[in-house]
């Protein structure tokens, strides 16, 4: 007798959604949102990916464009089947969030 | 699943795009025709020429620049949804006609009907556009001394548009000359400082803010700047309309509020985290160093060519940066944002021809300072080096936008040296 077989969706890996966020370039600062430290929490829980992440300013014209951007992008990741971004204020983003390489990009130590 | 961040329904970013490229055009179009004839800087008198080339500048290209920024940066900055949001798809052609009549009305030597006909269009179409920003203001929860400062800004252009069409109505209604008088002192100072000073400080601190990462503004700054530009204008209504003689003091209250804006950009260069910042930032900052020198010239006595140089330097100079910014920003969110996170979509700088910048800052930088100097000297060899400089500036500015918005833009791949993935996120 041949058994049933039953699959679960493939759950989405964890390196695989950060490296799609470390795809989506800020266009006006050339780096990415992980690297600027725009990023606060990933949560994955099966297929549904949560992003928590800010801007380096409020009222940023790009805001809507790189939120969307990172729904775009994560959702192209196998094993995602739904991502909900929140962009939020608290804690404001600070310098100290960057990584070293992208605060040489941007000419400061 | 995207926020409902600023929850914006802006207008399409064809339409502020439209008034960039249109405003760029006027602006290359009034240096060719100073290149014709470059004596009218030497003589700096309101003759017909002089004030076709100056309403060229001031309304086909920094008005109609102003209004179209205005359907894209007001929502942005109140973080909110812009009032009527489909008002542009009128004012905007409105306010370009209304400029080309009006321009071509000085042209042909004072055309009555052109005149009139440009004014009334020009004049409604600044209102409208100041009724509106005032609408999208009140309908904010939040809302800042930048914010505040460019409805103001937005306002006093209107003003300044009706105080123009009193100025070339008068001629030819005697009753309303003798009730109002010749204001055009006002008309300047609306204008120069109500307008185009607040407007550069109100929307500037916010971009300069961004496009530098400084993290620390001062809204109090801000806020006296746009206190003192009031109070200035008021001082110069009294002049004007009841005959008070406080034009010494509105001139002390703008030379203040020149002083604080470049108090303003210095304190935000100070705090900045971005060290190298890119030429259209560059060529607004450089902008400044005219605020001084406008504040020299007249000192000395030499008030037009003082009004040359803030106009042209500070003015045209500052606007001409944030220009390039606004339009490659524009051109990105309607042509790649939907591309953003595939790495094809080019940056924002990647979309400008580099080689072009110099010759913008150069050409429009010392253009406005040989203008400057032709008038306060009178001198035709300055006017004629002028109008070559701004001439290549203002076409070096105009190729530019178009390669913005029409250019095909390449990206470049693995671009950004600090895109790699860190070490504690991967």
């Amino acid at each position: 007798m041949t058994p049933t077989l039953h699959t679960l969706a493939p759950v989405p890996d964890p390196d695989a959604v950060l490296g799609g966020l470390a795809e989506v370039l800020d266009p006006e600062l050339a780096l990415d949102v992980l690297s600027l430290g725009l990023v606060y929490t990933v949560r994955i829980v099966g297929g549904a990916v949560a992003v928590e992440m800010t801007l380096t300013t409020p009222g940023c014209p790009l805001h809507d464009s790189i939120a969307a951007a990172v729904e775009r992008r994560l959702a192209r990741v196998e094993g995602v089947d739904t991502v909900d971004v929140t962009v939020v204020w608290d804690p404001p983003w600070t310098p100290a969030s960057m990584t070293d390489a992208a605060r040489r990009t941007l000419g400061f130590d | 699943m995207i926020p409902p961040a600023a929850g914006r329904a802006d207008p399409p970013a064809a339409l502020p795009l439209g008034a960039l490229l249109v405003g760029t055009l006027a602006l290359a179009a009034g240096a060719a025709a100073l290149a014709t004839r470059p004596a009218v800087l030497a003589s700096a008198a309101p003759t017909p020429a002089f004030l076709a080339l100056t309403h060229a500048v001031t309304l086909g290209y920094v008005a109609l620049l102003f209004a179209g920024t205005l359907q894209q940066l007001l929502s942005v900055l109140l973080v909110t949804r812009l009032a009527w949001p489909r008002l542009g798809t009128v004012t905007l052609p409105a306010l370009a006609a209304g400029s080309a009549a009006v321009v071509g009305g000085f042209a042909r030597g004072f055309e009555p009907g052109l005149l009139a006909a440009g004014g009334t269009l020009v004049t409604l179409a600044l209102g409208a556009t100041a009724l509106q920003a005032v609408r999208t203001l009140a309908g904010a929860s939040r809302r800042d001394a930048a914010a505040r400062g460019l409805v103001a800004a937005a306002a006093y252009l209107a003003l300044t548009a009706a105080l123009g069409f009193l100025l070339a109505t008068a001629p030819h209604l005697p009753p309303l000359a003798r009730l109002l008088g010749y204001p055009v002192g006002l008309h300047l100072a609306v204008g120069l400082y109500g307008a185009f000073l607040l407007g550069i400080a109100a929307a500037g601190q916010r971009l300069l803010a961004m496009f530098a990462l400084a993290k620390r503004t001062h809204a109090v700054r801000l806020r006296t700047l746009t206190g003192l530009v009031h109070a200035a204008i008021v001082a110069e209504l009294l002049t004007a309309f009841a005959h008070v003689p406080l034009h010494g003091v509105a001139t002390g209250l703008l030379a203040a509020a020149g002083a604080l804006q470049l108090w303003e950009v210095t304190a935000l260069l100070r705090v900045r985290l971005r060290r190298r910042l890119e030429p259209p930032v560059q060529r607004y900052l450089l902008a400044h160093a005219f605020l001084p020198l406008a504040g020299v010239l007249a000192l000395t006595g030499h008030r037009p060519g003082a009004g040359i140089d803030l106009l042209l330097g500070f003015v045209v100079l500052a606007v001409s940066g944030m220009q390039v910014k606004i339009a490659s920003f524009l051109t990105w969110q309607g042509r790649y944002a939907a591309r953003g996170g595939a790495a094809r979509a080019p940056l924002l700088r990647d979309m400008l021809l580099p080689g072009l910048e110099p010759l913008t800052t150069v050409g429009l930088g010392a253009g406005a300072a040989a203008a400057a100097l032709a008038a306060s000297l009178r001198s035709e060899p300055w006017a004629n080096a002028a109008a070559v400089l701004l001439a290549i500036g203002a076409w070096a500015q105009l190729i530019q936008t178009l390669a913005i918005v029409f250019g095909r833009h390449a990206s470049r791949a693995g671009r950004a040296a600090g895109s790699a993935v860190p070490k504690e996120h991967a």
